[in-house]
């Protein structure tokens, strides 16, 4: 078993609260963003494409394949997912839109295998391999990372502590030693300063008393520490202030390379803005009725979701 | 009663006692002692037999001890072992495994060094003989020098013959009792930095007898005084855990605006019994904060009673079982009685309980007529890791005044909150490991309140350790 909640791990981040204070000197935080205005932060070129021709380029291979996906509520059997189909390809961005209750933080949890939800028809492949049959720590371990749209309390586990057993579990499944709580600390450190977070929040238990932006941080914050293939970022914008949102689309930029994949749900443009999607699907009754490039996104703001499957 | 500097502070007590001292005799032999034998006494034969054990060890005692002595002597002539239907605060207790082995008393001379304490004030008890103390307001009774201090404790410890709601293992103690550790604090002295570790050691003698011990320990805070205790239970010696039983009794008396900040961690050996009083006094204004971590002994039983002396008072109880044994049985019944205005008192009750253990938790507060403005909260949390474990928890809050804020909580559950185990999975830690973390997080939460780390670091890797255990079978 994972030895997570030494003492020491509070020790650590308690001692190092105060190393941390030494060089986040809040003077070469605000300079950084001087360097690098909202319109450059994706650090990669971005393709452009319209839907079309992206589907006629897409050369990368798929990551993620949903077919005819049906999901109900288990404990009621309420349909919510119905006939759903996705294709994320390695090196991707795609963007999930549509009208509140349509579904799309249902795809997130059935993806990532919430246990409230039962898939009663369809398939999904992931990386080659029947994601559905999968427990959710092993789509965890496989690549997949879902930042929950409301993430709960874990009162008594210390945030600290909790990284390190989701690193360790990481380092078991690849075959490697476990670290200790002192050795992650310049990892994780570094990721709190990226994020612009204080670093006291480490020392409190998940989420316990986090503020709805500071809920949020944390999410991403374990996306950065323990990295994803595909990241499902359910509403991450959503509670955050102007420059939380920078920071976060900074690091999740960041985080993109050639074969990893997002996709974020959003109802908001700035975001897009932010982290480009390549695509944008509109989800509606529990399946994407429409799938385009960002001026999809662009129509939205305009003109919401009314008759868009047929325009 | 024929120490001298006894008279003056206790004399009103003493009258009303029997001298001398009872002899304890069993059922034939009792027509030899007619002390005290107006009414015609119930007596219990086991009951007998281990006061009289008792009584023949303890020949050379403290006088200062008398009153008390004498009481509980005369209560225990009419006492009956209490079982589970006769006796309503056994209930759901089944102390059997108290009479399952012959009782034997620890030899005089402990042939072990003292522990090594992290703290310069110390008191160590070996098999509940009071071996050695260390610090400034610390002491054994013997070693008191005639003066106030001594006058003081001597007081308090006849008064101690009247308590009311003592029961046969109060009086086993104060017939076994061969001297008292006291720790007093003077008026206005804060020693609240470092706390007076008292240390509990025990081995038993592995010649398949159970080791009776009856150590005390007297906690004096004056007025505005302010002291720290750590009182810790704990096995030496024996590899596959000795067999004893451990019968100590704590007395703590605040008086007004005093505070003690009181933790008490019971990590005896699986073959142990442990039956416990906590008896504290506070006064006007006074505070006492108390954290409970057991996690040993086969049979626990803890008597944790407070007595509310005067307005103001603040009382803030924390207590975690941890049952990982089978057949383990550990109870805490606590007394808190609020009889003046403005209280504040908090109980949290926290166990766990896996195999077949069995936690009882009966939490009394009272809040009678006069305790007007009363702010007082009791919660109790428990967790059955399996299907053969039982809890009984009878939380009970009395309220006879009308001003009153009274809040209480109960929740017994079986697992944990799906959501919370799902966010483990989803970051990639199995159910198992969560389940780990969470059951670790739910004890932690009171250990935590341990404010000495070296203390509260030790007790934690023991939970931790037995977690660990305890999952694997
Ligand atoms: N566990 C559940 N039990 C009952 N109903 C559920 C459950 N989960 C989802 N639903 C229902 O399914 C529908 C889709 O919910 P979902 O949360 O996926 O919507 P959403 O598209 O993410 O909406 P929003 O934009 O408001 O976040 C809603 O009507 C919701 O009430
Ligand atoms: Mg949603």
């Amino acid at each position: 078993m994972a030895p997570p909640f030494a003492a020491a791990a509070a020790a650590a981040a308690v001692a190092s609260s105060s190393s941390y204070a030494l060089f986040s000197a809040s003077a070469d935080r605000p300079l950084l963003r001087h360097q690098m205005p909202p319109s450059s932060i994706s650090v990669r070129p971005r393709r452009r494409t319209t839907a079309a021709s992206a589907a006629a380029e897409s050369t990368g291979r798929a990551l993620l394949e949903a077919r005819d996906l049906f999901a109900c509520v288990k404990e009621s059997g309420e349909e919510i997912l119905t006939g759903l189909n996705l294709t994320i390809r390695e090196g991707e961005v795609h963007a999930l839109m549509g009208p509140n209750g349509s579904g799309k933080s249902t795809l997130m949890k059935v993806l990532a295998g919430h246990p409230e939800y039962e898939v009663t028809a369809g398939t999904v492949i992931f990386k080659g391999e029947n994601l559905i049959d999968m427990e959710p720590e092993e789509r965890s371990l496989a690549g997949i990372f879902m930042s929950f749209q409301a993430p709960v309390e874990i009162p008594g586990v210390n945030n600290y502590d909790f990284l390190l057993m989701a690193l360790n579990a990481r380092r078991e499944k690849k075959g490697l030693p476990a670290l200790g709580p002192l050795q992650i600390f310049p990892i994780v450190e570094e990721k709190v300063r990226a994020l612009d977070m204080n670093a006291d929040i480490l020392n409190r238990a998940v989420n316990e008393g986090f503020s709805g932006g500071e809920r949020k941080r944390n999410e991403i914050l374990q996306l950065s520490v323990l990295g994803a293939d595909l990241a499902l970022l359910d509403e991450i914008d959503s509670g955050l202030d102007v420059d939380a949102i920078e920071d976060v689309a900074k690091v999740v930029n960041g985080m993109l390379a050639p074969h990893n994949s997002v996709m974020m749900i959003t109802h908001y443009q700035r975001l897009l803005d932010l982290i480009k999607p390549s695509y944008v699907h509109i989800m509606e009754k529990g399946k994407i009725v429409k799938t385009g490039d960002r001026s999809l996104a662009y129509y939205v703001d305009e003109s919401g979701y009314k008759d868009i499957a047929t325009v | 009663m024929s120490s001298p500097s006894l008279c003056a502070a206790t004399c009103s007590t003493s009258l009303r006692l029997p001298p001398p001292i009872l002899r304890f005799r069993r059922p034939g032999a009792l027509a030899s002692v007619p002390a005290a034998r107006s009414a015609p006494a119930v007596s219990d034969d086991l009951v007998l037999r281990i006061a009289e054990q008792l009584e023949d060890s303890v020949a050379a005692s403290s006088p200062l001890l008398d009153p008390l002595r004498s009481a509980s002597a005369l209560s225990l002539l009419s006492t009956r072992w209490p079982t589970r239907r006769s006796n309503e605060a056994f209930r759901f207790t089944d102390i059997s495994y108290l009479r399952s082995l012959p009782i034997s008393l620890p030899s005089q001379a402990p042939a072990l060094a003292a522990p090594s304490s992290p703290y310069p004030s110390y008191i160590h008890f070996s098999d509940g003989v009071l071996t050695s103390t260390s610090g400034v307001h610390v002491s054994a009774l013997a070693d008191l020098p005639p003066g106030p201090a001594r006058d003081r404790a001597a007081a308090v410890l006849a008064a101690s013959a009247e308590f009311a709601d003592k029961d046969l293992f109060y009086d086993f103690n104060a017939i076994g009792a061969k001297d008292v550790a006291v720790v007093h604090v003077p008026e206005g002295v804060s020693m609240a930095d470092d706390p007076v570790h008292i240390m509990f050691s025990y081995s038993g003698n592995g010649d398949g007898s159970m080791v009776m011990s009856n150590p005390r320990v007297l906690v004096l805070a004056e007025k505005g005084a302010e002291v720290a205790i750590v009182e810790e239970h704990f096995e030496v010696g024996q590899e596959d855990g000795g067999c004893y039983w451990a019968n100590p009794v704590m007395e703590i008396i605040l008086e007004e605006d005093a505070k003690v900040v009181h933790s008490y961690v019971q990590r005896q050996s699986f073959e142990a019994a442990h039956t416990k009083w906590t008896v504290i006094q506070q006064s006007k204004s006074s505070k006492y904060e108390f954290v409970e971590v057991s996690i040993g002994a086969r049979l626990n039983r803890h008597n944790l009673h407070i007595q509310q002396l005067g307005p103001e008072t603040d009382t803030q109880l924390s207590a975690f079982h941890f049952l990982s044994q089978d057949k383990q049985i550990h109870d805490l019944h606590s007394k808190l009685i609020l009889d003046h205005p403005r209280g504040l008192s908090n109980q949290l009750h926290k166990c766990i309980a896996s195999s077949t253990g069995n936690a009882i938790f009966d939490g009394n507060i009272k809040v009678n007529r006069y305790a007007q403005q009363t702010d007082a909260g009791q919660e109790t949390r428990c967790l059955l890791l399996s299907p053969k474990a039982l809890i009984n928890v009878k939380p009970n809050l009395q309220i006879i005044a009308d001003d009153v804020k009274c809040t209480h909580g109960a929740a017994i559950s079986g697992e944990h909150d799906p959501n919370a185990l799902y966010f483990f999975q989803a970051r990639g830690i199995d159910v198992k490991t969560a389940a780990d973390a969470l059951n670790f997080a739910f004890g932690a939460h009171v250990i935590n309140k341990i404010p000495f780390k070296p203390i509260e670091k030790n007790a934690l890797a023991q939970f931790k350790e037995l977690l660990a255990s305890s999952r694997q079978e």
